[in-house]
């Protein structure tokens, strides 16, 4: 190993400043080029070499710092965002180029911060990185989601710095260390700022609203970055904390009830998001070695297999331009590639063994079994089941199968790059589900678990076929997609915002502009007043004067007259003094 | 779906019986759990909590909280 003592986030942000200025193909190449370079950087840095520090005023900024936990990571997210940049080889957008590059470094930032100065930045730049990938989509959907979508993360960042600011008075220490024993009002806000982040129910609609409205590329970055941080920064900090087991059982199902009722298929799969991370969050709650282990590893195949499911939905989206599943329908025939590069995505998410899913989500269920949590372990073992019915089964029919109304229909061809990238991470689900090893070894503590014993393999199987039959007998009769929404917390304020937007906004330019109409309207009135004071003189009560400047103005001819009268005037002393 | 598909998933679900019956020792499962004793829990799990999700979602809490798109666009 070499100790390059370069920070990785500096590879990507130098990168994400250089991109915008050079032509389009080298941008392109760039964007899978700087991600590349920073995963060989994190790979060659030993874990454990020395940290790199930069002294601001009186404080050591540890800009980066580099354990087992924060490696595997940034190796994670160096690695998808070089998919991603495959994936978005075509694409023309220097917008989007800079900012998923720049969103990429600020993940990759927050992995290896090891202050909480550092760890804010590159929080905040990730917010504002992340909002240019929804807004490029353009339209007027984007655009509001967005800006719901930004007004949330800044949200979350008060209570993140709030809590900062009171941990580092408390500690006088900017340093990250884990909170696990101790529980104080900084501790709880910070809590809170990350849980924003991890989209924890009711905190979670920025993300179920916003995804689907992203660019097509941007949602595949989206999908990778924001909450496995908050995950990152949940098993950095929060190990062991009860509370984050509970929250993570419920958005376990919470995601997977609101997937079999959406429509959109970015929507099912944003839904998904927030169930998956629902396990990590759940592992970290638990908090043991295995636990930890498996919210890790869980975090890495569920950046692989959700970028590829979010590469399949945008593929769909690009060929046919439609996204909601009851405009899709048959298209197996016309983009089959797609279809199995998804199902693999699919089966990894459902936990198929042989898939990276059931590697990982297995090791998390069975160590909530281990702490002697049963009814966690049961209650996500029903969302693997829920993840397997609608993403897994739901999804895939109606828009690659189900009736066939479009055979008639052209798709659009889509860029061999697109396809490269959805083929990479495919074969990484794949890889690492056939050879666990490749992953386990990179987890921050020994791994003492085999995924393929008898037992989880019976499990696995009995669960996944009876699910498929039950979904095939009642697909038409209660799974049929329905052309609606399905209102979420985010009616709570999306609902009363016209209100609060007339009295809060409206009301108040109402105020102003009357304010605005009434001095104008008075200034006229007195200029009118004081235009001649003679008016005055001349008015009467009950007789008013009809002013015309003509009336009371002296004739210009009376001036000339006089003019001349002085004139004369002074010729005629002239000539009478000289005489 | 023809009639070799249904065989398979038919001869699938029967191998993990027979797996489960004669090739498995519950006390050997990891934490050993309630469960373990009930013969062929997971395809009973499986079939009960993909009804329950479908009934709770699309029947019970569908009509509830479907909404028109239209209306959705503030």
């Amino acid at each position: 190993m070499i100790d390059l003592h370069i920070p990785p986030v500096a590879v990507m942000i130098i990168g994400a400043v250089i991109v915008p200025f050079l032509p389009r193909i080298l941008r392109s190449i760039f964007t899978v080029l700087i991600p590349a370079a920073t995963l060989a950087v994190i790979l060659v840095v030993p874990t454990g070499s020395d940290p790199i520090t930069l002294r601001l005023m009186d404080y050591t900024l540890v800009l980066s710092r580099i354990d087992p936990l924060s490696r595997i990571f940034g190796i994670i997210f160096a690695f998808i965002c070089t998919i991603g940049g495959f994936y978005a080889y075509h694409l023309s957008d220097r917008w989007q180029q800079t900012a998923a590059l720049l969103y990429a470094g600020s993940a990759i930032g927050v992995t290896f911060a090891g202050d909480y100065f550092t760890l804010f930045i590159c929080w905040e730049m990730m917010a504002v990185a992340s909002t240019i990938l929804i807004w490029r989509a353009a339209g007027e959907e984007s655009a509001r989601a967005g800006f719901r979508y930004l007004l949330f993360h800044v949200f979350g960042g008060g209570l993140l710095f709030s809590g900062i600011i009171l941990q580092v008075q408390g500690s006088g220490s900017f340093v990250i260390t884990s909170l696990a024993g101790g529980h104080s009002t900084g501790s709880w806000l910070i809590l809170l700022g990350v849980l924003v982040n991890a989209a924890v129910p009711p905190l979670h609609a920025w993300l179920t609203d916003a995804y689907p409205k992203a660019t097509i590329t941007g949602a595949v970055f989206l999908s990778a970055f924001t909450t496995k941080t908050a995950v990152y920064v949940l098993a950095r900090l929060f190990p062991g904390w009860p509370i984050l087991l509970v929250l993570g059982v419920i958005m376990t199902l919470y995601g997977v009830i609101y997937a079999i009722l959406a429509n959109d298929i970015r929507t099912i799969l944003a839904y998904h998001i927030v169930s998956q991370v629902g396990f990590m969050v759940a592992g970290v709650g638990i908090g043991t070695e295995m636990a930890i282990n498996g919210a890790t590893a869980h975090a890495f195949s569920h950046i692989l297999y959700t970028a590829l499911l979010f590469m399949g939905a945008g593929a769909v989206l690009q060929a046919t331009g439609k996204r909601r599943l009851t405009d899709l329908g048959g298209l197996y025939k016309k983009l089959p590639v797609v279809f199995w590069l998804y199902l693999i995505a699919a089966f990894s998410i459902s936990g198929f063994p042989l898939f990276n899913g059931f590697i990982s989500k297995s090791m998390t269920v069975a160590a909530a079994g281990e702490a002697h949590h049963p009814w966690a372990m049961l209650l996500m073992n029903l969302a693997a089941v829920g993840t397997f019915l609608s993403v897994g089964l739901k999804l895939p029919y109606f828009t690659w199968f189900g009736k066939e109304p479009h055979s008639d229909e052209k798709v659009e061809p889509l860029p061999l790059t697109m396809y490269f990238g959805m083929g990479l991470a495919a074969a990484v689900c794949v890889l690492h589900g056939l050879f666990p090893q490749l992953l386990y070894r990179l987890l921050p503590f020994e791994v003492h678990w085999n995924p393929f014993t008898r037992h989880h393999l019976v499990e696995a199987v009995q669960m996944l076929t009876i699910t498929f039959i039950i979904f095939w007998t009642v697909r038409w009769r209660w799974l049929k997609p329905k052309k609606a929404v399905a209102l979420d917390v985010d009616w709570l304020y999306r609902r009363p915002a016209s209100f609060i937007r007339r009295w809060t906004v409206e009301l108040v330019d109402d105020l102003f502009e009357g304010v605005e109409r009434f001095g104008l309207k008075s200034a006229h009135w007195l200029t009118e007043q004081v235009k001649n004071p003679y008016f005055w003189r001349m008015a009467k009560p009950g007789r008013p004067v009809e002013y015309t400047p003509d009336k009371y103005r002296p004739a210009s001819s009376q001036l000339i007259l006089t003019l001349l009268g002085l004139f004369v005037l002074v010729m005629i002393l002239s000539l009478l003094i000289r005489g | 779906m023809k009639r070799w598909h249904w065989a398979l998933l038919l001869l699938l679900l029967f191998i993990s019986l027979v797996v489960e019956f004669f090739f498995l020792s519950h006390s050997q499962e990891e934490g050993s759990h309630w469960w373990s004793s009930i013969p062929a829990f997971w395809i009973l799990f499986g079939a009960a909590g993909s009804m329950t999700l479908i009934i709770l979602a699309k029947l019970i809490l569908g009509p509830v909280l479907y909404q028109r798109e239209d209306d959705r666009n503030d």
